[in-house]
């Protein structure tokens, strides 16, 4: 399990007509440090909500800084924060992790985001304009009411930003034109809703643009199994079955019955415990194998089967 | 320089040898260890350093905002694990190290090259035991970035610098039979910000000598010729890296730290599980394994002398 800290909100501040800007401090420890592109995960009451920081790294004095937009129904997480979350307030946070982070070796950085998709490129350009580097952001917002950091960025980044305040098909069609000038060397990132994310990246692909290039924020959530169900494993070259119950992993009941399986990390990220999945189906709970790999194969430690599944291990 | 017994971090758990990733995680995570060797290997270091710097420090332009990161890293692990001994200041960004044991200090300011007479790695090397490599996280691979090393085990920091992690491991044998050691590398790549794992790696060096790098290997190479079966227990030393892995979170690099320990047989022996499950290991290594590490040419000396001494202490496996 992550470790988690307390902050106190110190700060609100309304953005727009619907994003708010939240700074989070820590009296008792100090925070650990991120990288431009990170997020952190609140804990809030109706799950888990992840969102990127948007404080320059290089600057960053034991706080984070989100900006987080009112989204959908009542119940949201967004929802919550904009009308529960006050000044003084004490929230639960889990460190930062870092699934975006910018790609140092670029000749060059070019960032495309959509609507609230801003946010980890705020913390990418502040540091790279600490380093010196180079960069431009292409950036539609939902609507010239709704674009939050305007003035703010364009005193920053005077000649790096291209604003994209247009109808759907001209914005396609001047996004086309931008990534067909792209030079080589130059890394690509995207962040916004999904169809925005798949519009960029598809014409990358399209103008055969390497793709160890592009790089895509995609929040997945995190993973638990909730309610974990007991269930019962075959071993087909051992000759033998075993029972997982459900407060055990599959590795703990193979140790048991006396069957060696080698673990290194017991967290689903080495790879060590790979088993060989003969039949039935598994609930993958790992950051390590490929979609591929999983079509005969898991990770002993955190993935479980359903009902009845057979595996084989060397 | 062997250490005492009770620091030694035996590296077997089990009685057969073979690759695995025996990566274990950290809490806290620590990059550094402080030894009672800590002072004589310290001068040693700093020796190397003096006598041979190309040999000992490399780097590629692009490590430095990584090596500004580890060597703050560093230092306030220090000030924070061995407070007694170490001790860091801050206002804005100018900082103020201080090492109590060397009687010195290190100021900078953060990300001012003209503030530093040394790259940061090289100047955060001086003050640990440790051997610092960074390891830079890249779209198309992880690659060895910059290097303080001072103590390798028959390896060459201007070989492998810019090199990729499997590149850097072809010379091991076998060591891509099942993937291992891309799966290696995909692990490393999944290590979280801040966090630190810990693994040990082994060989065996003739004679207590920590700088062993491939550049030397004419001069102590060759003593792997003069092991009998007088002299093993006094000559053969376990050697024993620990090893770890921590993700920069600021530039999102590697900095992997290496403290080598070294114990002579005759003081390895004292301890009976150690001995059995030393001699269990080697009776059962692999042919080319014992190859590359060197065991090969002294290997039949080293079974009997562990035989002579199970049999000796009446011990039975
Ligand atoms: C990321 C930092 C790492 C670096 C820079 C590194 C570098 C090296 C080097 C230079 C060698 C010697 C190669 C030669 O003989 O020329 C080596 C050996 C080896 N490495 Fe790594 N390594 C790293 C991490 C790892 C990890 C995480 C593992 C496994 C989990 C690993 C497994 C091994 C093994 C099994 C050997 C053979 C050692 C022996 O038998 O003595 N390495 N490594
Ligand atoms: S032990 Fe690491 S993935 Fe299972």
């Amino acid at each position: 399990m992550d470790d988690f800290y307390e902050v106190k909100v110190r700060k609100v501040e309304q953005l727009t007509a619907d994003i708010k800007r939240y700074t989070f401090i820590s009296e008792r420890t100090e925070l650990p440090s991120f990288g431009a592109g990170s997020h952190i995960t609140l804990h809030l009451p109706m799950g888990n909500r992840q969102y990127s920081l948007i404080n320059n790294p290089l600057d960053m004095e034991n706080e984070y800084v989100i900006a987080v937009k009112k989204i959908g129904q009542q119940e949201g997480g967004s929802s919550y924060l904009h009308e529960k979350i006050n000044e003084g307030d004490v929230v639960k946070v889990s460190p930062p992790h870092n699934y975006f982070p910018l790609r140092l070796e670029a000749k060059h950085h070019v960032f495309f985001a959509a609507g609230i998709g801003i946010t980890p490129f705020l913390s990418m350009m502040a540091y790279l304009k600490s380093l010196g580097e180079s960069f431009e952001l292409h950036y539609a917002p939902s609507s010239e009411d709704d674009c939050p950091f305007y003035n703010e960025m364009n005193e920053m980044y005077p000649n790096q930003i291209i604003y994209y305040f247009m109808a759907r098909d001209s914005k396609k069609k001047k996004l086309k034109e931008t990534l067909k000038n792209l030079k080589v060397g130059a890394h690509i990132y995207t962040c916004g809703p999904q169809s925005f994310m798949d519009f960029i990246v598809d014409y990358c692909r399209e103008l055969g643009y390497p793709k160890k290039y592009i790089h895509e924020e995609r929040f997945k959530p995190a993973k638990v199994i909730e309610n974990p169900q007991p269930f019962e494993v075959t071993i087909e070259n051992k000759k033998k079955k075993v029972l997982v119950q459900e407060d055990q992993s599959l590795l703990d009941a193979l140790h048991k019955a006396e069957i060696p399986l080698a673990f290194a990390c017991r967290r689903g990220i080495c790879g060590t415990c790979e088993v060989k999945v003969c039949n039935g189906e598994v609930l993958h709970n790992d950051a390590f194998l490929t979609d591929d790999e999983k079509r005969d194969k898991m990770l002993a430690c955190v993935s479980r089967g359903i009902d009845h599944i057979s595996i084989a291990v060397d | 320089m062997s250490v005492k017994v009770e620091q030694f971090p035996f590296p077997f758990t089990e009685d057969r040898y073979a690759y695995s990733n025996n990566s274990s995680l950290l809490k806290p995570a620590r990059s550094i260890t402080i030894t009672d060797h800590y002072l004589k290997e310290i001068q040693l270091k700093r020796e190397l350093l003096q006598a041979n710097h190309k040999r000992c420090f490399r780097s590629l332009p692009i490590s430095l905002e990584s090596q500004w990161e580890a060597m703050r890293r560093i230092f306030a692990e220090l000030a924070q694990s061995e407070s007694e001994h170490f001790s860091l200041e801050k206002r804005g960004n100018e900082y103020r190290f201080q090492n109590h044991l060397l009687g010195e200090e290190e100021r900078f300011t953060y990300r001012d090259s003209s503030s530093i007479e040394l790259q940061p790695l090289d100047i955060a090397g001086r003050h640990v035991q440790e051997d610092l490599i960074i390891m830079g996280d890249r779209h198309d691979g992880l690659f060895l970035e910059a290097g303080q090393l001072c103590f390798p085990s028959n390896w060459s920091l201007t070989f492998v610098l810019g090199m990729e992690f499997k590149s850097i491991h072809t010379p091991v044998p076998g060591i891509d039979q099942n993937d291992f050691i891309s799966k290696v590398e995909r692990f490393i790549s999944r290590i979280r910000l801040n966090e630190a794992w810990e693994r040990k790696n082994w060989s065996m060096t003739i004679s207590n000598m920590l700088d062993t790098p491939l550049e030397t290997y004419a001069n102590w190479g060759k003593l792997r010729l003069k092991v009998t079966d007088k002299n093993v227990g006094e000559m053969v030393h376990l050697r024993v890296e620990v090893q770890r892995l921590l993700r920069l979170p600021m530039t999102n690099d590697i900095l992997f730290s290496i403290h080598t320990y070294l114990l002579s047989l005759n003081d390895l022996i004292q301890n009976d599980l150690w001995l059995k499950r030393l001699y269990t290991t080697i009776q059962f290594l692999s042919d080319d394994i014992a190859e590359y590490k060197g065991i090969a040419l002294y290997k039949n000396e080293l079974i009997q002398f562990l035989e002579k001494t199970l049999n000796e202490k009446g011990l039975s496996l």
